[in-house]
């Protein structure tokens, strides 16, 4: 695990995100930093923030360095400052912190290996996984996707990966 | 004895609201604004469109039930601006044929207007936030004052995407846009970045922050935000009188008196304000024929996507397109299906977010995706059709059984889509595809249908039996309780509806001036 952060490399970051639990401590960082330093996060289990990630990162590449669970966990913290895009498809706040449970604890236990991933999601697109409980695993496979391309293209780093100049009018000082 | 606060109480500070703020007050009227959402700035929208997310509706939630949801979330708007902080900016007027759709076709609701009382309004607007746009190219155009500013410049994938239009005997225009070409009025011209949806925050859009905001306060208007009203209080004297706002802020529960009230909280909130006013010895203000919360509309639309050979570019440009057809939309009875229609063409458009191109590919994913959206964002064309969605009064806001943290009352919105309409959307999806293929797009797929803009339920009317306002959105069994806003629309037309929003809402100024 990388060395706690220092108090002077925490002012010297300046623009930053939330808070996370790390090794016991409350820390000052953005999700892809939270993520690094292996964060506890404070609405999911550690379980279920690993499996999102696994999934996220199988969906969209490099979701789960881009901080795809700290991400969510951050905010489900949020309450009505969420920023995920449930919102937008009728998810309210309440409900959003039960859906990506329900999701997590899918693919905890019906999901194999990493490497059976790609087949997993497939057969979420389709519908076709026996014993997946909670809202459809197609539509969870929508949101979760979305949510990882979000932090992986949604940044002015993710435009870079792509060759999009960004033409901010105003930067965002941090990617959420 | 009642104390008065200010002449005017304005409840939402979003297009129609700050229009009137601004008018009234520059007329002479002292004006107080009651805003249920928090202060922004130009400043403070940032680019990005997770952080534009915060511009949108939150809570409390709006739950919804039909078979085409209005999507309540993604289409309101919350704090200084509204909807209008978030809007793309497409400012067209309605057909003259919009204004009597139950006269010519035996369906739906007539204006209790016509074009031509309109159109002045539109003139005034226009030259008052500055369009762009070719009035002569637009050959389906009411008859209206030309553009004051000349159109955008066209960027690569507009240029692509005309052939297809061209190819198949059909006709686009310069979108109309209330975005500067050239510097207006002290605001400057567009960057062309497609930022518009995270709200404009260099001005050259004309949201409200940019054009109304500034007048208004000038003029003396006061502006309260993180008030958000929970109902109107009819004078206990003389019931055909609101004498009060109630509303909540700061954890307190206060009340504001005005000689007049005017309630511009966007469609489903007005209602919501409204239908929350009832009390034992008295309805709803405007509903004493249960009309009111009815007849909801959402236009259909649906985006179409294609992927060329030659390079488009599509994040130039700007969110709202760069073309316009409007071939079609005053033939409202021709075959397939009821209503008018029109596409936007040519989206400037980001890799993510609900309507960016990687999103609206769910089935690409893993190792496959990252080189589609490279090809996706050098080479990808897209549209949308807006098509009219028909009043039918079984589509409502009512007042949900949920209560939020200060016991007011959740609002609840159904809305189903009549069938011919929705045959009308899937006829025009389908046409959309053969116009990218005839574009030379090797690839074409479809968005899915979604609900855009929000009008109807507090439907102006010359009959008291069957509407709930006037023409000029005075309540009917009120004398000093108005309603703006798209609330208003008896019918929705296909066009996006910001700019009659203000046209109305500077003829109900005007008229509201005229009275002692």
């Amino acid at each position: 695990m990388p060395a706690p952060l220092s108090r002077r490399h925490l002012l010297a970051r300046g623009t930053t995100a939330g808070f996370f639990i790390v090794a016991g401590q409350w820390l000052w960082l953005t999700p892809r930093e939270a993520e690094a330093r292996v964060f506890d996060p404070q609405v999911l289990s550690p379980e279920q923030c690993k499996a999102l990630s696994i999934l996220g990162d199988a969906l969209v590449p490099g979701a789960a360095d881009a901080g795809i669970a700290a991400y969510i966990d951050l905010q489900l913290q949020a309450g009505d400052e969420s920023l995920l895009i449930g919102k937008y498809l009728g998810v309210d706040t309440p409900a959003q912190t039960e859906f990506y449970r329900a999701a997590a604890d899918n693919v905890i236990s019906l999901a194999g290996d990493k490497n059976s991933m790609q087949t997993f999601a497939t057969n979420m697109a389709s519908d076709s996984l026996s014993g997946w409980a909670g809202p459809p695993a197609s539509y969870v496979l929508f949101v979760l996707r979305a949510d990882a391309l979000d932090v992986t293209y949604g940044t002015p780093e993710g435009f870079e990966r792509l060759g999009i100049p960004y033409m901010a009018q105003i930067k965002p000082d941090k990617p959420w | 004895m009642v104390s008065k606060n200010c002449d005017v109480i304005i409840v939402g500070a979003g297009a129609a609201g700050l229009t009137l703020a601004a008018r009234l007050a520059e007329g002479g009227k002292s004006v107080s604004i009651l805003e249920a959402g928090p202060e922004r700035k130009l400043g403070d929208l940032v680019s990005s469109q997770i952080w534009a997310r915060k511009l949108k509706w939150s809570e409390p939630a709006v739950s919804e039930s039909g078979n085409h949801k209005i999507g309540h979330a993604f289409n309101a708007g919350t704090g200084t601006g509204g909807s209008a902080l978030h809007h793309y900016g497409v400012w067209l007027r309605m057909h003259e044929g919009d204004f009597s759709l139950s006269s010519d076709h035996g369906v739906g609701l007539d204006w209790p207007l016509n074009y031509e009382e309109l159109a002045p309004y539109y003139d005034q607007v226009q030259a008052e936030i500055g369009l762009s746009g070719d009035s002569v190219k637009e050959r389906w155009r009411p008859q209206g004052a030309p553009y004051p500013m000349p159109p955008l410049p066209l960027f690569a994938q507009s240029r692509v995407l005309a052939k297809g239009f061209a190819k198949t005997g059909r006709h686009t225009s310069p979108l109309p846009l209330a975005i500067n070409s050239e510097p207006y009025q002290g605001r400057p011209a567009c960057h062309y970045d497609g930022w518009c949806d995270s709200g404009c925050s260099i001005g050259a859009l004309g949201n409200p922050l940019a054009v109304w905001l500034p007048r208004a306060l000038a003029a003396g208007a006061l502006l309260e935000h993180n008030a958000r009203v929970s109902r109107v209080i009819r004078d206990a004297n003389n019931t055909q009188r609101v004498e009060s706002v109630e509303y909540l802020q700061d954890g307190e529960r206060k009340t504001m008196q005005a000689d007049r009230i005017i309630v511009a909280a966007f469609a489903v909130q007005s209602v919501r304000i409204l239908l929350s006013s009832a009390t034992e010895q008295h309805s709803a203000p405007g509903n004493h024929s249960d009309k009111l919360g009815r007849y909801l509309m959402t236009h259909p639309a649906g985006t179409i996507f294609g992927l060329f050979d030659e390079e488009t570019y599509p994040h130039q440009g700007v969110t709202a397109g760069q073309l316009l057809s409007h071939d079609d939309y005053d033939e409202k009875d021709a075959a397939g299906g009821f209503g008018s229609s029109q596409w936007m063409i040519g989206h400037a458009i980001k890799p993510h977010d609900l309507l960016g191109y990687g999103t609206n590919r769910p089935d690409i994913f893993g190792a496959e995706l990252e080189p589609w959206l490279k090809r996706a964002s050098r080479h990808l064309g897209n549209m949308t059709v807006v098509c009219e969605d028909i009043p039918l009064p079984e589509n409502r806001i009512t007042l949900s059984d949920r209560l939020d943290r200060d016991g007011i009352a959740h609002a609840h919105a159904h809305h189903d889509l009549e069938p011919s309409a929705a045959a009308r959307c899937t006829q025009r999806m389908s046409e959309g595809a053969d116009i990218l293929r005839a574009a030379g797009a090797s690839e074409v797929w479809a968005g899915p249908r979604i609900g855009q803009h929000h009008m109807g339920g507090a439907v102006m009317g010359s009959n008291p039996e069957e509407s709930v306002t006037d023409a000029f959105g005075r309540v009917h069994d009120t004398d000093n309780l108005y309603v703006a806003g798209p609330a208003l629309f008896p019918s929705s037309g296909a066009v996006n509806p910001t700019f009659t929003i203000t046209a109305l809402a500077s003829r109900q100024a005007d008229h509201i001036l005229s009275i002692n």
